[in-house]
């Protein structure tokens, strides 16, 4: 991302009390993902206490059913669950744009048969079709990540479409096409670069709806049984007899991670497409 | 009136139908798309026997052309209800999921009904009162639930409520091996094991319902019948109540169509969380046990239920609002 691009995500975030909160409930996770290995207090792949410990003061978060320090297994959480989140959330809002640039752009017969398989997809409920491609597919967290992109790209191909079909009829578009530019060109010289700004904000809201889809993959056991996840550690936690030994610390600390990293990106989301979509835009 | 319904719902059935259609040729395709095609995900199962895979492979025609399958398939579907036999429970497909599926829709439709009510009654307190510190307590509130995975949520009120304060049981939707002494007795005893996946799964859907409930009686409150109602000194009550609620009845019901798909998938995981002997359950089972029919027959039940139950709230939306039926 260039220079003026960070500061087109970040400027509207900093002026509003929102932005503000979802960059600070943002960071934390961040932190964790960037740099587990100063901030974490133990190996979390080490057994270091005795099993199923009470949280305490050398253990914040207590211990698993094998001894491992669950504060630093959930700093470690961080980085496979937020790459999940965000790369799904960015391989969605490429597909869905680009279907949605399609069908709004070119219109017609491709608008509508593009249109009703969203309104089908929009329609059912996707999670048994996703867990039935997970169990075709295998576990680990690149084909939770393809999964989540087949199912979750038609809200923003809807979305697009919609922005397309007004943007389009706009005398810069038709004056591009006098002058003979192709389909292509107008595409992505003339319409994709009007729209960026509010991909950015569903990429950002497209993140919380991943991050939940891969939590519940993995709790179903889709994750990778090596690399946990905050998804995969409830997983392992169900598993372990965490519910029928009162192991709550186990339970509620990596939900409460996977609850505030989706509100901080909803959070951001929000502010940036109110900033960006002038329809939203009250006074 | 009544013949504009009729068209209305001829015209829904058949679109929802195509649909459904969709759907079966989806699940007909994608086991065929694997490595080694429709056989795969059969004989690749060590859990049935020589026999049992030769019945297979001839009631479905595997060993046939593609084409000859899909017909097969369909007709199987359509004249026998046939999904296919599970491989772990060793019975009809549609059997296992049929026992399974009235403990959902028991689920999904009861808290749907319960979360539309309170969703707007609160989402209307929050208009009339907007920007007030109750108005963001609940959009707040609201925000942080939709942020939580469901099924966490589930556990974690069981642990606490289950585990820790003893007021829940932890698993099941009835006490196994009790005799009940009369109907009374039995419903009771299942009341008390739903009552917490009950509320989670109210809990989360209550917070859409109110946000948009909340979204659009600011906009209804703004409008000059609203003024004159003022003007003419009615009381606030009546104004919210009456006046308010109706014009926001309708999109509210579009809402309620498009919220059961997640609701379905939250009642799946919660299930799962609590034992219930749902079609959430059946799945969780049957992803470890890798029962392809049966996540397929999930797949298409679920798809079925959602759109009878889509097509319900539209009918019921065409009935309170006529003007529906002409988009």
């Amino acid at each position: 991302m260039s220079e003026s691009g960070i500061r087109r995500f970040l400027n509207p975030l900093l002026r509003s009390k929102t932005g503000i909160i979802g960059l600070i409930l943002i960071a934390i996770p961040l932190a964790m993902a960037f740099f587990p290995q100063y901030i974490a207090p133990y190996d979390p792949y080490k057994r270091v206490a005795r099993p199923f410990q009470q949280p305490s003061m050398a253990h914040p978060l207590g211990t698993n059913d094998i001894g491992q320090d669950i504060l630093s297994e959930l700093i470690y959480g961080a980085r496979i669950s937020l790459f999940v989140g965000i790369v799904a959330a960015l391989a969605t809002v490429a597909l869905g744009s680009l279907v949605g640039l399609i069908a709004g752009y070119f219109g017609g017969l491709v608008d509508e048969a593009f249109m009703s398989v969203t309104d089908t997809m929009l329609l059912i409920p996707i999670l048994p079709f996703m867990i039935l491609f997970s169990t075709f597919m295998g576990r680990g967290y690149i084909n939770i990540v393809i999964v989540i992109t087949i199912f979750a790209w038609p809200g923003i191909a809807r979305y697009v479409r919609a922005q397309v079909v007004t943007l389009k009829t706009q005398p810069y578009v038709e004056a591009a096409r006098a002058v003979g530019a192709g389909a292509t060109r107008i595409i992505f010289k003339h319409l994709l670069p009007q729209i960026a700004p509010t991909l950015a904000a569903l990429v950002m809201l497209r993140a919380c709806a991943s991050m939940i889809a891969e939590a519940a993959l993995s709790f179903l056991g889709f994750g990778d049984p090596i690399q946990k996840s905050w998804g995969t550690m409830i997983y392992w936690a169900r598993r372990s007899g965490a519910i029928t030994s009162g192991a709550w610390w186990w339970i509620t600390a990596p939900g409460f991670m996977i609850t505030m990293t989706v509100l901080g990106f909803a959070h951001i989301g929000y502010v940036l497409e109110e900033y960006y979509n002038p329809r939203l835009r009250k006074s | 009136m009544h013949i504009a319904l009729g068209r209305y719902l001829i015209r829904k059935f058949f679109s929802r139908f195509l649909v459904f259609m969709a759907i079966l040729t989806i699940t007909f395709i994608i086991p065929r798309l694997m490595p080694g095609g429709a056989f795969a995900y059969l004989i690749e199962n060590p859990n049935i026997s020589p026999e049992f895979r030769e019945a297979l492979i001839r009631q479905f025609g595997l060993d046939k052309p593609i084409l000859e399958q899909y017909v097969l398939f369909l007709r199987e579907f359509f004249l026998s209800g046939n999904l296919g036999i599970s491989f772990y429970y060793r019975k009809p497909v549609m059997s296992v999921i049929l026992d399974a599926l009235p403990w959902t829709i028991l689920l999904v439709t009861g808290s749907t009904i319960v979360s539309v009510i309170l969703g707007m009654l609160a989402g209307l307190a929050a208009a009339a009162k907007r920007a007030s510190v109750l108005d963001r307590a609940f959009f707040n509130v609201s925000m942080f639930f939709r942020s939580m995975p469901a099924f966490w949520l589930a556990l974690v009120l069981l642990i606490f409520f289950s585990y820790y304060l003893d007021l829940f049981p932890l698993y099941g939707a009835y006490t196994y091996g009790r005799t009940y002494e009369s109907f009374f007795e039995y419903i009771a005893d299942v009341a008390y094991h739903l009552a917490l996946p009950f509320m989670t799964l109210t809990v989360l859907t209550t917070s859409a319902y109110l946000v948009l409930s909340r979204n659009l009686a600011i906009d209804v409150l703004t409008e000059d019948f609203i003024i004159t109602a003022k003007a003419k000194g009615l009381p606030e009550r009546t104004i919210l109540y009456r006046h308010t609620l109706r014009p926001i009845l309708t999109p509210l019901m579009t809402m309620t169509a498009i919220e059961l798909g997640y609701s379905i998938g939250g009642a799946l995981m919660i299930e799962t969380v609590f034992s219930l002997p749902g079609v959430g359950k059946l799945m969780y089972d049957a992803i470890l046990m890798t029962d392809y029919p049966v996540l397929l027959g999930i797949v298409i039940m679920t798809s079925a239920v959602t759109l009878v139950l889509v097509t319900l709230v539209e009918i019921f939306a065409a009935i309170i609002d006529p003007r529906v039926m002409l988009t």
